[in-house]
């Protein structure tokens, strides 16, 4: 096996990864402006749909896949509508949101845990997926179905953003909300569409994770603060920053990992957040 | 009795944690979710040098405390320049750093496994051993800080603190170095959270790294939100109720399993509700 041809093959599949958790993390960052902390719950859920329908139910593959990114994005926009639009109407700080996004993700993980048990979940049942060789590297077909996913959806988000009426109001109102209600835009749907989507792709994100490595309630923080802190890297709620950050995180990360066990990979992942937490906290692209 | 003493023990354990957390979250508007941390530090310093360096409860108790306070000091510095959410994520952080350490400096910490055969304190060739004696000294440990805290809060000390709180841009006009506040009452409250983590290190006389972490710290800071921000009696029943909660639900008979899961889905749902509907908390004094 070549070094690297499999190091650069696993910051590829990390990297896709924390793409789509940053890509939906931004996204709703930008138009709700705190940090929604039940973001990695609802990708984990996600991933649990997905393996109760698929291996408990027994449903065709693809159908609970698809099922599993709809719910995700449905309990997302249901959590907005109930909790997070009151505290927005109230002028709640984004503090109180993220403590209630704390609540919220504490809830979800302990109704997970009562319900499948604390212990990791495979999606993949038969044995490990299938590796293929590329380059001297080994990658399988879920990484295959990650990266592919992450191209996708960083394709598809750039088209929305950029040439539809829909990305012209996100844009607007990760800008300036005022502005945009003044000219008279329903903020209100807007954000529910964008809630919908980014839960979506976090709940993406759990389904892949669920094939490659299994899952278990705890796990969405885990997921979650790797996508954070990739936001904050490249400059949070920034479409380009979340893709630049994460591709920067992953590839310290792995360098990182060949010093250290992989046991302190969140570790260095902090420590990479901590100089731009002093010296630069808006992020590479962020606007002061 | 026995089963009396232990909740007693624990909710002096809390109103200790509780009460050192108020004096950064609430009375300086320091949202911080790492309490756990100086908690485990303090934990791990008295399981630690004492079985493995033959020191006694009070000696260990006190290096832990000091341990606890550089940390704290270090971690302040970190995140000296950020508020609101970017603040607590950066606790976050810190959070994962440690429990990291406890986890895989396992030549130090045993890793998973825990640290077992922790002694109870003596004093002059006193034994403390029995539960009733521990739950004394405890007690009047509870008194000590809760006075002392009073006493700082209303000191000119605790007024810089407030008024940091507030608007702290104002204070720095008023020639106050606002950082060396944040730092020393970060230190001073760390180092109360190690001395609760000492106490429960040597009544369980058991430690292991499960117990210290993001959750914990969440916990910890239900009780504050639950009594309420910048009251230290508020501390005292949030600590009070909250510890009582999972006792209720084990009348209810439920598995023990379950329990924990619930209880933890409870204090979530709590956290959700007290954030949208009574965000200033039963007794508190300031809103988020």
């Amino acid at each position: 096996m070549d070094y690297l041809a499999q190091f650069t093959l696993n910051s590829i599949i990390n990297g896709a990864l924390y793409i789509l958790i940053t890509l939906g993390f931004n996204l709703i960052y930008g138009v709700t402006k705190f940090v929604n902390i039940n973001h990695g719950a609802i990708a984990v859920v996600g991933g649990y749909t997905t393996y109760y329908l698929f291996r408990v139910l027994g449903w065709q593959v693809s159908v609970s896949i698809v099922l599993g990114v709809l719910v995700a994005g449905l309990l997302g926009l249901l959590l907005d509508r109930i909790v997070f639009r009151y505290l927005r109407e109230n002028k709640s700080s984004n503090v109180t949101q993220f403590i209630a996004s704390l609540g919220l993700f504490t809830i979800t993980q302990s109704v997970l845990a009562i319900v499948f048990g604390s212990q990791l979940c495979s999606l993949m049942g038969d044995g490990p997926a299938r590796p293929y060789n590329i380059f001297g590297g080994f990658l399988t077909s879920v990484h295959l179905a990650t990266i592919i996913s992450a191209l996708l959806a960083v394709f598809f988000m750039f088209l929305l953003l950029r040439y539809t009426r829909f990305g012209k109001i996100v844009r607007a109102l990760s800008d300036d909300e005022e502005v945009a209600k003044i000219m008279g835009i329903n903020t209100g749907q807007v954000i529910g569409w964008v809630v919908f989507i980014g839960s979506a792709l976090a709940g993406l994100a759990g389904v892949l994770v669920g094939f490659d490595l299994g899952i278990y309630p705890a796990m969405g923080l885990i997921i979650l603060m790797s996508g954070i802190i990739a936001s904050i890297i490249g400059g949070i709620g920034n479409f380009y920053g979340g893709v630049l950050g994460s591709i920067i995180l992953v590839v310290i990360e792995n360098l990182g990992m060949v010093v250290f066990p992989s046991e302190w990979r969140m570790a260095v992942a902090f420590a990479v957040l901590v100089p731009f937490l002093i010296w630069r906290p808006q992020g590479i692209l962020g606007k002061k | 009795m026995e089963y009396l003493l232990h909740i007693l023990i624990y909710f002096a354990i809390y109103a200790l944690l509780g009460i050192s957390l108020n004096l950064i979250a609430g009375y300086t508007g320091l949202l911080s979710i790492t309490h756990a941390s100086f908690f485990g530090i303090g934990a791990y310093a008295v399981a630690i040098l004492t079985t493995q360096f033959g020191l006694g409860f009070f000696g260990a108790a006190l290096i832990g405390m000091v341990l606890a306070g550089i940390g704290g000091l270090i971690i302040g510095w970190v995140l000296s320049r950020l508020s609101g959410d970017y603040y607590m994520l950066g606790t976050v952080g810190f959070s994962y750093i440690i429990f990291a350490i406890m986890m895989n400096w396992s030549s130090l910490t045993r890793g998973p496994l825990g640290i077992p055969a922790i002694p109870r304190p003596s004093l002059f060739g006193l034994g403390l051993g029995d539960n009733l004696k521990l739950f004394l000294l405890l007690l009047f440990v509870l008194l000590v800080i809760y006075l002392l805290s009073r006493k700082l809060v209303a000191s000119s000390f605790g007024r810089v603190l407030r008024a940091i709180r507030e608007d702290e841009n104002a204070l720095r006009v008023f020639g106050y170095e606002t950082t060396n506040y944040k730092l020393a009452i970060f230190a001073i409250a760390a180092g109360m959270a190690a001395m609760a983590g000492a106490f429960l290190a040597t009544y369980i006389t058991f430690v292991d790294p499960l117990s210290f972490t993001i959750m914990e710290s969440v916990f910890i800071m239900s009780i504050v939100i639950f009594g309420g921000f910048a009251s230290l009696e508020g501390s005292l029943l949030g600590a009070f109720l909250l510890v009582l909660l999972p006792e209720l639900l084990r009348f209810m008979g439920l598995p023990s399993e379950i329990a924990g899961h619930v209880r933890q889905g409870v204090y979530g749902l709590l956290l959700v509700l007290f954030m949208m509907y009574w965000p200033k908390g039963l007794m508190g004094k300031y809103k988020v």
